[in-house]
C-alpha cells in the first residue's frame, strides 16, 4: 500500500508536468493576415490572433501594448494619436511622453479601457489572449501582432497603414528598410562569412539561436550564427558547447562583452584570446522595427570593417 | 549495524569521489582523450584544451564536491542535533534568507559579484531570527520549536521573494530566478578558494562537535545527565551547521535534496557516531553532487539543467528506496 501511493504521487507529478509542458509551448505561429478591402469605406482585417478587425474610420485613440508597434506608429506619423503605451517603449524619444500604462504582456485591462481608446494593439502572445477577449467584450477593437522576423515586419507595416489610413507613407517606411537590408545583402554576396556567436545573456549564457529575426541580421550583415540551425529563438548553452563549435567572433551588449573579457573560463574561446569580441549597440538591435536597416549596416561594419561606406 | 564503520566504507567512499571527479574532467561537449586531459591539468598541450580544463571543468568540479560534501555534513548535523530525520538546513530559514538576500542584491542591480555577500547576509539573518523566534516562543531553543520557527521564516521568506520577483523588472527576474535555481556553471577557482577555507573551518568544527551531537540526539534527559549543556550544544550545532549551508547557497544557490538524503543513506553503513555519520556523509555528498552536475550539463546538452532540480529529481527515488527499508 505504501509502494504503490508512493508511486501514484510519481505518477500524478509527472503527468501534470507533462500537460503544463504541452500548453506551454506556444502554438500560435504568425498567421497570414489577410485584408480586403469593402465597398464601402469599412475595412476588414485579420490579426495574428485570427479575430476580425473591421473599422470604419481610422482610429484616433490608439494604445499600442508593443514596442514594435508603437515605434512603427510613430514611424507613419500616427504617433499624436496614442494616448497609451507599455513601461518598455522608449523609442523614440516622443513615445515617452505617451501614458504608460504597464505591462505589454498580461496588460492592464482596466487602465487601458480607462483611456478610452477606440483601438488596442497587443503583441500575440497566448498570455495575450484573454486581455485580447476582455477589450473587444467592451467593445474596444483589438489588434494583435506577431512580430518577431524581418517578415513578420514587412508585413505588419502596410497592414498598421491601413489601420490609421495612410498606407503611402508606411509604404514609404518599409520600402526604405528593405532597401536597405536588400543594399548590405548584395554587398555581403560572396564574402568570406565569420562564424559568430550571439551571447544574450549571462548566468545562464544564452545564446540566439536560428529562430530569432537577430539570426537573420547576421546573415544578411555576412555572418554565419552558430546556432543557426536551431529554431527556437534563443536557448540557454554550456560555456564548453561554443568552444566546441569555435566561432570566429562573438557578439555581445557592452556589459556582456566586458564580462566575457574578465572571467577566466571564457578564455577557452579562440574568439575572445584573439580579441574579436564585438561589441554591439543593444539599442539598436531590439526589435524588429524601422531602425532594421541600420542595425544590418552597423553590423555589417562590425563583422566586416571598410565593407559598407 | 556496528558502531564504527569498517575501513572499507572510507576506501569505497574515497574511491566513490575519485571516479566522479575523474569522470567530471573527462565528459564534456569537447572531446579530449585522457592523456589530453593529463596534460591539460599539468598546463600542456593546447590553450582550449588547458582552458576547458583548467578553468571551466576543474572548477566545477570542485565547487560541486565543496558544496555537495558541505550539505551533506550540514544535513547530517542537523538530523542528529534536531533528533528529526527530515531535518535539513533548507527547512530551517537558511535557504529561504539566503534567497531573499540574494533576490534583492539582484533586483538592486548590484554588481554580480554582490550576489554570493548577499546570499550570505540573508541567511545569517535568517539564521537569527529563526533562534530569536525559538527563544520568544520556547525560552528554550527547543528542536520542535526551532523547527517550528525556521518554516515560519522560510514561507515570510517566500512571500518576500514573490514580492521582489513580481516588482522587479523582467530581466531581474530572470537573474534571480536562475540564480535560485543551483548552479555550479558559473564556478570559478575564487569561489572554490573561498568556500574551501570556510568548509575547512565549518565542516572540522562539525566534527570536534560531532560527540556532543551523539549525546543530544539521546535525548535532553540524556544529554543532562550526561553534563552536556543540551541548549548551548544545540545552538552551537546549529548555528555552524546552518552557516555552513548558508555559503553553499551563497556559492551555488539553492541545491535542494542534498542535505536530507545523504545522511540517510549512508547511516546505514557508518553507524551511529555523528564524527563518522558527517564524514562519511561528506564524502557521499561529494561524489553525488559531483555525478548530478554532469547529468545537468549533459542530459540536454548543449543547455543546461538546473542543478537543483536534478538533485530533486535523483533524490525522489532514493528516498523511496529508504523508506521502503525503513518498513
Amino acid at each position: 500500500m505504501h509502494r504503490r501511493s508512493a508511486f501514484l504521487d510519481l505518477a500524478v507529478v509527472a503527468a501534470l508536468v507533462l500537460l503544463v509542458g504541452a500548453c506551454d509551448a506556444d502554438r500560435e505561429r504568425a498567421r497570414v493576415v489577410a485584408e480586403t478591402t469593402a465597398a464601402t469605406s469599412t475595412y476588414t482585417i485579420r490579426d495574428d490572433f485570427g479575430d476580425t478587425l473591421a473599422l470604419r474610420t481610422p482610429p484616433q485613440r490608439i494604445v499600442s501594448l508593443n514596442p514594435a508597434t508603437t515605434e512603427l506608429f510613430f514611424a507613419i506619423g500616427a504617433g499624436d494619436r496614442l494616448v497609451g503605451r507599455t513601461h518598455f517603449d522608449r523609442y523614440p524619444v516622443e513615445a515617452q511622453k505617451v501614458p504608460d500604462l504597464g505591462n505589454a504582456i498580461q496588460p492592464n485591462v482596466e487602465a487601458v479601457l480607462g483611456t478610452q481608446p477606440d483601438l488596442v494593439t497587443l503583441y500575440a502572445s497566448a498570455s495575450n489572449r484573454d486581455a485580447a477577449a476582455r477589450l473587444r467584450a467592451a467593445g474596444v477593437p483589438t489588434l494583435t501582432l506577431r512580430i518577431d522576423h524581418i517578415a513578420d515586419f514587412q508585413r505588419a507595416v502596410p497592414v498598421l497603414g491601413r489601420v490609421v489610413g495612410d498606407t503611402v507613407r508606411a509604404k514609404v517606411v518599409v520600402d526604405s528598410v528593405t532597401r536597405t537590408l536588400d543594399r548590405v545583402r548584395a554587398a555581403m554576396r560572396g564574402v568570406h562569412r565569420p562564424t559568430a556567436f550571439w551571447k544574450a545573456w549571462d548566468s545562464p549564457v544564452i545564446a540566439i539561436g536560428g529562430g530569432s529575426f537577430l539570426s537573420e541580421l547576421v546573415d544578411i550583415a555576412g555572418g554565419r550564427n552558430i546556432y543557426g540551425d536551431d529554431p527556437r529563438p534563443s536557448f540557454d548553452v554550456t560555456i564548453e558547447d561554443v568552444v566546441r563549435r569555435d566561432p570566429d567572433v562573438v557578439l555581445a551588449g557592452p556589459e556582456s562583452g566586458a564580462r566575457m573579457r574578465a572571467e577566466p573560463a571564457w578564455r577557452a574561446l579562440r574568439a575572445v584570446r584573439e580579441g574579436r569580441v564585438l561589441i554591439i549597440d543593444t539599442m539598436l538591435v531590439g526589435r524588429p522595427g524601422v531602425r532594421l536597416g541600420e542595425a544590418a549596416v552597423s553590423l555589417a561594419r562590425l563583422l566586416h570593417p571598410g565593407s559598407i561606406p | 549495524m556496528s558502531a564504527t564503520p569498517r575501513p572499507t566504507l572510507w576506501l569505497v567512499l574515497l574511491g566513490a569521489v575519485l571516479v566522479a571527479a575523474l569522470a567530471g574532467l573527462a565528459i564534456g561537449p569537447v572531446r579530449l582523450t585522457p592523456l589530453e586531459i593529463w596534460d591539460a591539468l599539468a598546463g600542456r598541450g593546447t590553450v582550449t584544451a588547458v582552458a576547458i580544463v583548467r578553468d571551466i571543468r576543474a572548477p566545477r568540479v570542485a565547487l560541486a564536491a565543496l558544496v555537495g560534501a558541505a550539505l551533506a555534513m550540514s544535513g547530517a548535523a542537523l538530523q542528529g542535533t534536531m533528533r528529526n530525520a527530515l531535518a535539513e538546513p533548507y527547512l530551517l530559514g537558511v535557504s529561504g534568507g539566503a534567497a531573499v538576500g540574494a533576490v534583492i542584491t539582484v533586483a538592486l542591480h548590484a554588481a554580480f559579484v554582490l550576489v554570493p555577500i548577499g546570499a550570505f547576509a540573508g541567511a545569517v539573518a535568517a539564521v537569527v531570527l529563526v533562534l530569536a523566534i525559538a527563544r520568544a516562543g520556547a525560552g528554550r531553543p527547543d528542536p520542535r520549536v526551532l523547527l517550528m520557527a525556521g518554516v515560519v521564516v522560510g514561507a515570510f521568506a517566500n512571500a518576500v521573494i514573490m514580492i521582489a520577483l513580481a516588482s522587479a523588472p523582467a530581466d531581474s527576474a530572470r537573474n534571480a530566478l536562475w540564480w535560485m535555481m543551483g548552479s555550479v556553471a558559473g564556478a570559478t577557482w575564487t569561489h572554490v578558494g573561498w568556500l574551501t577555507a570556510y568548509g575547512a573551518l565549518s565542516g572540522g568544527a562539525l566534527l570536534v562537535l560531532a560527540p556532543e551531537i551523539d549525546v543530544l540526539a539521546l535525548g535532553e534527559e540524556a544529554a543532562a545527565a550526561l553534563g552536556v549543556d543540551a541548549d548551548r550544544a544545540g545552538r552551537r550545532a546549529y548555528v555552524i551547521a546552518s552557516l555552513l549551508a548558508a555559503a553553499t547557497v551563497a556559492a551555488a544557490g539553492l541545491v535542494g535534496f542534498v542535505g536530507l538524503v545523504v545522511p540517510h543513506l549512508v547511516r546505514a553503513r557508518a553507524g551511529h557516531r555523528h564524527r563518522a555519520v558527517i564524514a562519511a556523509a561528506g564524502l557521499a555528498g561529494a561524489a553525488l553532487l559531483i555525478v548530478a552536475d554532469l547529468v545537468a550539463r549533459t542530459l540536454r546538452a548543449p543547455s543546461e539543467l538546473p542543478l537543483g532540480a536534478v538533485t530533486a529529481l535523483a533524490g525522489v527515488p532514493f528516498f523511496l528506496v529508504q523508506l521502503r527499508r525503513l518498513r
